[in-house]
């Protein structure tokens, strides 16, 4: 008669204890894995909030209202002022986003188009892996090569318009920079979306007496609209987050809105480096504030364009 | 007519299983005895398979899987909390409808299941190869290379390592889940040979789609319609003078 | 008729248009590429890798009881080079970043005074003078001094003429990035062994064992937001938790190798995760059936059978992880530092190669050549791991295609 009691068998039951155990541990990590968003939310929140809130070592509250529409970074002597103010990067930032993605965004899907209609099946795959290469080149490369050649295109450029920039930085060259950057993500995403348009509605376009060119134009890119925008929303998100690259073109203005695109300027990430080498107290804290209005922005962005996605992609496609 | 009666190995009462709502066992009731070959007919989707699952627990690994009613293992419930599951498994084995060999040498292939159990000594483990391939009919064709990938086999030679793999275990039950519907018609014989031969030794439950199959290698034969269990009875009775009429209509061909 | 050109013209724009941007990311790869080779190439050599990057200085004269003598020796000297017999020391002319000319040390005889001078300076050791250290001036006493500037050739003629000098000036060779490299090896390693196991714990969890419910997708989802956030934000993360964790349990003063890499494996804990569940989810259920109705274990069968067949995919999970790690500069500016080091302790701050760069970058003046230099580097390593990724999960397609 086969027993098969709790108590036969240590050996199996030795496995089932095993199995309970391993279970438990494989959860508590993946429970670890999905606090980590909490952690950070946590730290920038806390530390971020401390400025507006806090005496600061005798200097005083931030005032919060001033911090987000003022138009210098520092007014007053670093460590004997709390007259921090980002309001003035806030709109910078946003309207280096703008300029960037309304370069990357064309050339990134007009290179998709062309990978996946156009190009016969070699140069495809050529630019395909061209593009690959792109996205894995490290985002500091990206800020050298920006410093090495941009730096000085812009200096002549503006040298021949009369304009006496400093070194090069400026508006443009962040832009030039951050779109580079950019295009292998919205090419590779606006890709995968132009290639799964249905073919049938080609077939329809053609019928109707269309060139072939106008029916990329007019029926292909309009059907991956959707996926299209969601490689600009990717591609806006690591406009605005990127940091190091951007702080070797950018030029480090510390007050003052300007949209003159030879005109020196900072953005969120390129004012947390500033001056990262001395810090303390305030100077250090109100960098975390920084953070919020960055993950703010973020946020909003992503919303934003999130809906304008809804309304405007109606064609579904995957 | 009756043969005379082995002990009674598996008993199934009453037994209903449910996915989620759906109720794809109803009421099932019968004795599997031992040493004998028991075939499941019936047309797809009836529930042959999943009965066979019920058997070594393997339904377990199917969510919103439910089980009301008595599966007796040695007339002991098998659904009881507390029964080791593992061991269940260890001693009814399973092979699969598609061969299923692990990306590995045949020899660790079969030595899988005896390692999992703590069996480390070498000499052990080189008899088990030897017993469980010589079982399976397929030791003169692969003892030359033992270590080469299992999955350089055909697809005939495939299942019947699967067979040796689950006999290296030393199971009392083995359940067969249409074990030849991948295979060719060669291969196919070679595998039902091996089912009369294992029943000497072994306990054997085996769905097919193919009567012909049944009627030519089961004791007994149970015919299974929309989750239920129309007839059981030995398979001479079965295919010549069935009880009931949809049996007869399934026998004959008129559906499935 | 006129429509038909108007619209061929159209078209031709278009195509145009189309054809130049897509051109354009090949031009842009190619610019970057020509740019990194052709500003670093020439600094590429092995002494790079191991040198200090830190030059110091020396003022020293010579130990008691040395002296000039008799060193000629058998070897060939490249043309510009020139030898001392009488001291043992062959000097060549070389131009320094700044464009100076800099006395470089070529061979230094074993049993030359050189080898083993006195340091006036506080140190009692003895220093030698090695290869590829730059002499800056050599005083003498009732002559004038030899310097850098007047080249080597006359260095070694005012140094054959006379017997003994008051004080030698050098300094040792800089610009290598040995520090940054181990710093980086370092980082590898540390983030790996944090990262990996959460990683693929986690995604064994979610694949293998977490039921599908709403719970797990929250997990799931909570998980996916962490690549949302950019990286400089970890790097704030990092700098608030980790590193005055490391502060309390080590003899860590500020930034370190180790908060660095805790900061890394967060920032990489996605990436893994997602990579190691595609790859389990490709390894056949039936392997699973099989293992379970042979009496294994679930342990048994997640270890002993999934996991070695999932083993592509984790291998390429580690080298996206070795690439991000490799090119992550702003997370590590702040959860390490910029203080680039010869010596590299992991309880202190240093400069990852990527860190190196930006580093220099910042300073003034910024050093192009050996960024670029670095860049090289990095690129050559980052195109190995892309293109070994490729190969990888081509094989991975073989493997599990074949077994239908």
């Amino acid at each position: 008669m086969i027993e098969m009691k709790k108590n036969k068998h240590p050996h199996f039951q030795k496995n089932a204890v095993i199995d309970e155990v391993v279970k438990s541990l494989l959860f508590g990590f993946a429970l670890l894995s999905s606090s980590f968003i909490f952690i950070v939310a946590g730290v920038i929140l806390v530390k971020g909030f401390s400025p507006f809130f806090s005496d600061n070592g005798g200097l005083g509250a931030v005032n919060i209202i001033k911090f987000l529409t003022g138009d210098t970074w520092l007014t007053g002597e670093a460590f004997h002022s709390n007259l921090y103010s980002v309001g003035f990067i806030i709109v910078s930032t946003v309207y280096i986003a703008i300029l960037s993605l309304a370069i990357s965004l064309p050339i990134g899907v007009l290179t998709a188009l062309f990978i996946a209609k156009i190009a016969p099946k070699k140069i495809a795959a050529t630019l395909r892996t061209v593009v690959e290469m792109l996205a894995s080149i490290p985002s500091i490369i990206y800020g050298l090569f920006g410093a090495g050649i941009i730096l000085k295109l812009v200096y002549n450029f503006s040298a021949v318009i009369g304009y006496q920039s400093k070194g090069g930085n400026s508006v443009i060259a962040t832009v030039i920079v951050l779109a580079i950057m950019t295009i292998p993500t919205i090419a590779s995403i606006s890709e995968v979306a132009i290639r799964s348009v249905d073919k049938t509605l080609e077939h329809a376009s053609l019928a109707l007496g269309a060139s072939v060119t106008q029916t990329h134009f007019k029926v292909v890119l309009a059907a991956a609209k959707s996926g299209i925008f969601t490689s600009a929303i990717l591609g806006i998100g690591r406009v605005l987050g990127e940091a190091t690259a951007v702080s070797l073109v950018a030029g480090g203005r510390r007050s003052g809105l300007s949209f003159d695109i030879l005109d020196t300027t900072s953005t969120l990430t390129t004012i947390m480096l500033e001056g990262l080498k001395e810090t303390s107290d305030l100077d250090y804290d109100i960098r975390f504030s920084v953070g919020i209005v960055l993950m703010v922005v973020i946020l909003l962005t992503n919303i934003i364009l999130n809906v304008v996605k809804r309304k405007v992609g109606n064609v579904d496609v995957k | 007519m009756m043969t005379i009666e082995n002990k009674i190995v598996f008993d199934i009462k009453n037994l209903d299983l449910f996915y989620g709502n759906f109720k794809a066992l109803k009421s099932i009731s019968l004795p599997i005895y031992e040493k004998e070959v028991t075939a499941l007919i019936g047309p797809s989707g009836c529930g042959k398979s999943t009965f066979l699952r019920t058997l070594n627990r393997m339904n377990d690994l199917i969510e919103n899987c439910k089980i009301e009613g008595d599966i007796e293992y040695h007339e002991e419930n098998i659904y009881k909390t507390g029964i080791d599951i593992i061991g269940l498994r260890t001693k009814v084995g399973m092979v699969f409808q598609k061969p299923n060999p692990f990306p590995m040498s045949i020899f660790d292939n079969i030595t899988y299941g005896p390692r999992c159990q703590g069996i480390k000594d070498k000499a052990v483990l080189n008899e088990i190869v030897r017993t469980s391939l010589e079982q399976a009919a397929l030791w003169e064709e692969v003892k030359d290379r033992l270590k080469e990938s299992a999955l350089s086999l055909s697809g005939g030679q495939q299942q019947r390592l699967c067979i040796a793999r689950t006999i290296a275990m030393k199971p009392e039950v083995i359940l067969m889940d249409e074990p030849t519907s991948a295979l060719d018609p060669v291969a196919t014989a070679k595998i039902e040979d091996l089912v009369v031969e294992l029943k000497k030794n072994y306990t054997i439950i085996i769905v097919t789609h193919n009567m012909q199959q049944a009627a030519r290698i089961s004791d007994k034969t149970a015919f299974f319609l929309m989750g239920e269990v129309i007839e059981y009875g030995d398979t001479s009775h079965i295919f010549s003078t069935p009880d009931h009429k949809k049996t007869e209509e399934y026998i004959t061909g008129r559906f499935g | 008729m006129s429509m038909l050109n108007k619209r061929k013209v159209n078209d031709g724009i278009l195509q145009g248009i189309t054809y130049g941007a897509s051109f354009f990311s090949l031009f842009v790869l190619l610019a970057i590429i020509g740019f990194v080779f052709v500003n670093g190439v020439h600094l590429l050599n092995w002494d790079l890798i191991t040198h200090n990057y830190t030059a110091v200085s020396f003022i020293a004269d010579l130990k008691e009881g040395t002296g000039p003598g008799n060193y000629e020796t058998d070897q060939v000297f490249a043309e510009g080079t020139y030898y001392s017999d009488k001291w043992g020391i062959a000097l060549a002319d070389d131009t320094n970043v700044q464009g100076k000319n800099v006395v470089l040390v070529v061979y230094v005889n074993p049993q030359s005074p050189f080898a083993s001078l006195h340091d006036k300076g506080i140190s009692t050791v003895p220093i030698p003078l090695e290869k590829d250290y730059e002499i800056i001036r050599i005083a003498f006493d009732g002559a004038s001094s030899a310097l850098s500037v007047q080249g080597a050739q006359n260095m070694i003629t005012i140094l054959d003429g006379q017997n003994s000098f008051r004080e030698l000036e050098f300094s040792t060779s800089g610009g290598g990035i040995r520090g940054s490299i181990i710093t980086t090896m370092y980082l590898i390693f540390f983030t790996l062994i944090i990262a990996l196991p959460i990683g693929i714990g986690s995604a064994i969890y979610l694949n293998e064992y977490a039921p599908n419910n709403k719970f797990t997708r929250l997990i799931r989802l909570l998980i996916e937001t962490l690549t949302g956030v950019p990286s400089i934000i970890y790097g704030l993360m990092g700098l608030a938790i980790f590193v005055p964790i490391t502060i309390q349990l080590t003899d860590a003063t500020g930034g370190n190798i180790i908060s660095g890499s805790m900061t890394m494996a967060v920032i990489l804990l996605p990436i893994i995760i997602r990579t190691t569940e595609e790859s389990l989810k490709v390894v056949p259920d039936d392997y699973r059936y099989a293992s379970l109705s042979l009496g294994a274990s679930k342990t048994q069968t997640t270890f002993k059978i999934v996991l070695p067949n999932a083993f592509s995919g984790i291998l390429t999970a580690t080298l996206l992880a070795i690439g991000r790690i490799i090119g992550e500069s702003a997370a590590l500016v702040f959860a390490i530092g910029t203080t680039i080091k010869d010596t590299v302790k992991i309880t202190d701050k240093s400069a990852s190669l990527a860190v190196h760069i930006w580093a220099m970058m910042t300073d003034e003046p910024a050093n192009i050549e050996l960024s670029t230099t670095i860049a090289i580097i990095i690129l050559f390593i980052v195109l190995t791991l892309n293109i070994s990724i490729k190969l990888i999960s081509k094989g991975m397609m073989r493997k599990f295609g074949a077994n239908a």
